[in-house]
């Protein structure tokens, strides 16, 4: 499937993230005005059951540090110039999350995932789409950090989360503004694709 | 030397037998890094201006124990934020572009601060009053030495990077589910304006993988 249909059909990209392992939330619709009352409260539960739960969250946030990872290296092909400079920076970042992120899964008591053997991408024909691409993944990743924050039980873990989130925000302003457009557009980033 | 200028309100009171030793041990790793960081930057501007700012924001912070103490905190964060960015800006000092680029980032904080007003009235809470002038030079006090666009961009660099360290660390502090997301999204938004802000000073604009607020 070539990008554009890809990002023009929200059935194609739910079930592409969902079929990457995407375990926290589905694709880049989850946004503020859809957060449900069943996250009125952060989660209590007991020690084991806590560190069982965080697990099951970072191991979500994981699957998709490492197809950003895939992504981008799938990508990378396509860059040139100062495009690929932000290409291999971001894919090193990325890589420090999906580390971080399976260390704080060892200090659970977890295992951590493992990156699939290969990710069905949509075919990236050009530097433009490659770009664009970059620009889901991190909404995606966004939206599921924004997802996953309340649902922690360890407040590190929501600090960990609430950087690497950030970060993401960060890389989405650096991608667009090499796609020619408004860097920092809005007061809030959720993760909505636009 | 700098001398960081404290408002009473700002110093951490030591009661004999109640000291939080590790409230103050934060504050002094803080005052001692923002000390290094504004001598490194070697200006007296940068120094006078954002110094006591950033004490003041990484404060408002570190004491609230409640959602509601936080996010009035917040608010009162991105209303000092607003009003700062209006005052540099009527300096005249700054290009179409810059101008326009900082205009947009002081909507975005006057957006903040209005979405957190609401999450504070939801919870039947009253928000804080405006900051007055007095309040705003006690946080931005040396803000008219500022003298030309790239003053000011540091000035904006170092309040995002101040702001995003004090939601980091309200990230751990709030309770509310929706308070977290919303905190989250306002947290993200400051680090884009890190990154547009780092780009118009030719600055790496993501130059770590965690964005803290911390260098």
């Amino acid at each position: 499937m070539d990008l554009d249909s890809f990002l023009r059909d929200p059935r194609s990209r739910r079930r592409f993230f969902r079929m990457s392992g995407m375990g926290v939330a589905g694709g880049s619709a989850v946004f503020l005005a859809a957060c449900s009352d069943d996250t009125k409260n952060p989660v209590r539960l007991g020690p084991d059951e806590s560190d069982q739960a965080d697990v099951e969250i970072l191991n979500g946030v994981l699957d998709l540090e490492l197809m950003a990872v895939a992504g981008y290296k799938t990508g990378a092909a396509q860059l040139r110039g100062e495009a690929l400079q932000i290409g291999k920076l971001f894919v090193e970042q990325e890589q420090e999350h999906a580390d971080e992120l399976a260390s704080a899964i060892k200090d659970a008591g977890g295992t951590p995932n493992r990156a699939k053997s290969s990710y069905d991408f949509p075919e990236l024909r050009s530097q433009r789409d490659a770009l664009r691409f970059a620009v889901e993944l991190e909404n995606t990743a966004v939206a599921a950090y924004i997802d996953a924050l309340p649902k922690f039980t360890s407040t590190d873990l929501r600090g960990t989360a609430s950087a690497i989130l950030t970060t993401e925000a960060e890389h989405i302003s650096v991608l667009l503004g090499a796609l020619g457009r408004p860097a920092a557009a809005r007061a809030f980033v959720t993760g909505e694709a636009g | 030397m700098v001398a960081p200028a404290m408002t009473g309100a700002e110093r951490i009171s030591i009661v004999d037998g109640a000291a939080d030793s590790a409230q103050i041990a934060a504050f002094e790793r803080d005052r001692r890094e923002l000390i290094r960081r504004g001598l490194a930057f070697g200006g007296a501007v940068a120094a006078a201006s954002s110094i006591p700012l950033l004490l003041s924001v990484r404060n408002a912070f570190a004491a609230g124990e409640a959602d509601k103490t936080i996010l009035a905190d917040a608010i009162r964060l991105e209303r000092i934020a607003v009003l700062a960015y209006g005052r540099v800006i009527a300096r005249g000092l700054l290009s179409a572009r810059i101008e326009r680029l900082v205009k947009q980032i002081a909507a975005h904080e006057r957006e903040h601060a209005g979405a957190l007003t609401t999450a504070l009235t939801d919870l039947r809470l009253q928000p804080p009053p405006a900051p007055t002038a007095k309040d705003i030079d006690s946080v931005v006090e040396g803000i008219r030495e500022i003298d030309s666009q790239a003053d000011i961009l540091n000035f904006a660099i170092e309040l995002e990077t101040a702001a995003v360290a004090a939601y980091h660390d309200a990230q751990q502090r709030f309770f509310d589910a929706k308070l977290l997301q919303t905190v989250a999204s306002i947290m993200a938004s400051e680090g884009q304006h890190l990154v547009v802000l780092r780009q118009a000073l030719n600055k790496p604009p993501v130059p770590n993988a965690f964005e803290t607020g911390s260098k």
